[in-house]
């Protein structure tokens, strides 16, 4: 059997397995369901403006956990060490595991714009803007929880770790404020963020207009990250994944 | 039954830091048999198997499984082995038929094939009432046999067992020998077994490697190490009543302090003093008016011979008193 074909095997277990894990739920959907909510109560006027961003926000929660949350979990359990024993290219486990992880976020990321749509008349402009910037997010954001689940023990720890880059990253990537009304010298920073670009993507696939002259330029951009954090993964799983 | 080699270490090495795990360790395993890799806790044995599987990568030496070396084609190798390591460590919220489908998916069988070796293993390992289980809801003597079921379902050419019945109670360890042996046995599986205990080995292993501080220190079979305790003899009398712990200051005696093991008395000796104790004991006894009711000599067992390899290596620290 192909080693896709297995890569697959892993994802459906994982989606069987971890799907209604707790703290998957918790950061995943009901953090920034409340929280958009909560904006829209005190302004309907202006939840659109940050829909963006909090839709990004969603799938960077949700992606990060799952993979962050099952990996370590694995290692606890001692269960990784099956993946490991088993005839799999390191990169057939972080495929399976990203996989997985990105489907959730997914799922969860259109549950809550599928709720914005009925609850609050959520439209998109641009849609097949909108599902490649969602696409591209979750992959990443994945791979970003699975480098992060390498370097620690306990799930605590992971989600410790998460929290360290996730909440910076709301700062600078103009989730609560728009890239154009940050400090100049933020702007710079904001460009080193990868959820700038996914921000930036979704942005136009709702409205139809960003803060930057073209889509080309988040969509090239968040293709580069997806790309380095491929490579860091693999990195890292060389590295760590036995010790 | 033995034949070709299936595994050829030769000057294998690994360091954690300071410590020397294994020290240019070398053996061979033949294709077909039960090869017992004994040792103290803090040997090597589990370093070792994870050299072997690919879990840990080696410093010095060469590593042959099959013919292919496992740190430059890992997926071929892995295809061919199947691990059991110390603690059994399956997916605990998966049924027990899940946990096997899903290993058979990891080691690429189709459909048909999972669900067929799932059921024929569940047969095997009597745990086809338990198909439906969690494996996490299993007993500890269970999991062990799942986790071994596991390490079969994709036919493996040779099994590697870490201490296998450690920490299962005498009726579970007694079943999964015997299973250990069918599967040997009746599928020509070649077994890799680390352990250390002695009468696990001496009742599996057609051959037997003793590694202690990451280095080897005795091969061949039980006989073969047995005989390493040169000349060395036990003595076990049973008397019809109590006597003096002084008797045992006989010139004869080796080994370990003797020591009552359900009313018997237990000793080693040099076999060609045999002679000498068993007249010391006859002339004791008759002074004392208790009578020698039972007497079995015999060689040392593979327990005996293990404790006295270990002690070569410890020069200055005797076991006699």
């Amino acid at each position: 059997m192909k080693q896709w074909r297995r890569a697959l095997a892993i994802s459906r277990k994982d989606i069987v397995s971890y799907y209604g894990k707790p703290p998957l739920i918790t950061w995943g959907l009901m953090f920034p369901g409340v929280l958009l909510l909560s904006i829209y109560l005190k302004d309907p006027g202006t939840y659109l403006q940050v829909s963006p961003g909090i839709v990004a926000m969603t799938l960077l929660f949700a992606s990060t956990s799952m993979s962050a949350i099952v990996i370590t979990f694995e290692k606890r359990a001692g269960t990784f060490q099956r993946l490991l024993l088993a005839p799999l290219h390191l990169d057939t486990i972080i495929l399976g595991k990203t996989l997985s992880a990105a489907a959730y976020g997914l799922a969860t990321t259109l549950i809550l714009v599928l709720a914005l749509a009925i609850l609050l008349g959520l439209r998109l402009t641009v849609p097949g803007l909108f599902a490649i910037g969602l696409l591209l997010g979750a992959v990443l954001f994945a791979l970003m929880g699975l480098i992060a689940s390498m370097v620690v023990k306990e799930v605590f720890e992971a989600m410790t770790l998460m929290n360290f880059f996730r909440f910076p990253l709301l700062f600078i990537s103009g989730v609560f404020m728009p890239w154009a009304k940050l400090p100049a010298w933020l702007k710079p920073l904001a460009w080193l963020s990868p959820l700038t670009h996914i921000v930036e993507l979704l942005e136009y696939g709702l409205t139809g207009r960003s803060h930057f002259p073209s889509p080309w330029l988040p969509l090239g951009a968040s293709l580069a990250f997806l790309v380095l954090a491929a490579g860091a993964a693999h990195v890292t799983f060389q590295r760590r994944a036995y010790l | 039954m033995a034949s070709a080699n299936i595994i050829h270490v030769t000057g294998l090495s690994k360091s954690f830091g300071s410590l020397k795990a294994l020290d240019n360790v070398s053996f061979v395993v033949r294709q077909g048999e039960i090869f017992g890799y004994l040792g103290p806790n803090g040997a090597g044995k589990t370093t070792t198997i994870k050299i072997l599987c690919g879990l840990l990568p080696r410093q010095s030496g060469e590593v042959s499984i099959g013919g292919l070396d496992i740190a430059e084609e890992p997926v071929r190798v892995k295809q061919r082995l199947g691990v059991v390591p110390d603690e059994s460590n399956l997916y605990p919220e998966l049924t027990c038929l899940r946990n096997l489908d899903y290993l058979g998916e990891l080691y690429g069988l189709s459909r048909a094939a999972r669900r067929a070796r799932a059921t024929e293993l569940l047969g095997i390992f009597d745990l086809t009432d338990k198909k439906a289980t969690p494996f996490g809801a299993l007993s500890r003597g269970l999991k062990r046999r799942l986790t071994i079921a596991a390490a079969l379902v994709h036919a493996p050419e040779i099994l590697f067992l870490d201490e296998p019945t450690t920490g299962l109670d005498v009726p579970s360890a007694k079943a999964l020998r015997a299973l250990i042996q069918r599967i040997n046995q009746q599928d020509g599986v070649t077994v890799f077994l680390t352990t250390h205990n002695l009468f696990e080995a001496e009742a599996l292993c057609h051959y037997v490697q003793i590694i202690h501080k990451g280095q080897a220190l005795a091969a061949g079979t039980a006989q073969e190490i047995r005989q390493r305790v040169t000349g060395r003899k036990t003595l076990e009398v049973t008397f019809d009543g109590p006597v003096p712990g002084d008797w045992w200051q006989v010139p004869g005696y080796r080994g370990r302090p003797p020591a009552p093991v359900n009313g018997r008395w237990h000793l080693e000796t040099a076999g060609q003093e045999l002679h000498q104790v068993l007249a010391f004991l006859l002339v004791r006894a008759e002074a004392a008016g208790v009578k020698i009711i039972d007497l079995e000599a015999g060689g040392a067992n593979l327990e005996e011979a293990f404790l006295a390899i270990l002690q070569e290596q410890r020069p200055g620290k005797e076991e006699n008193p």
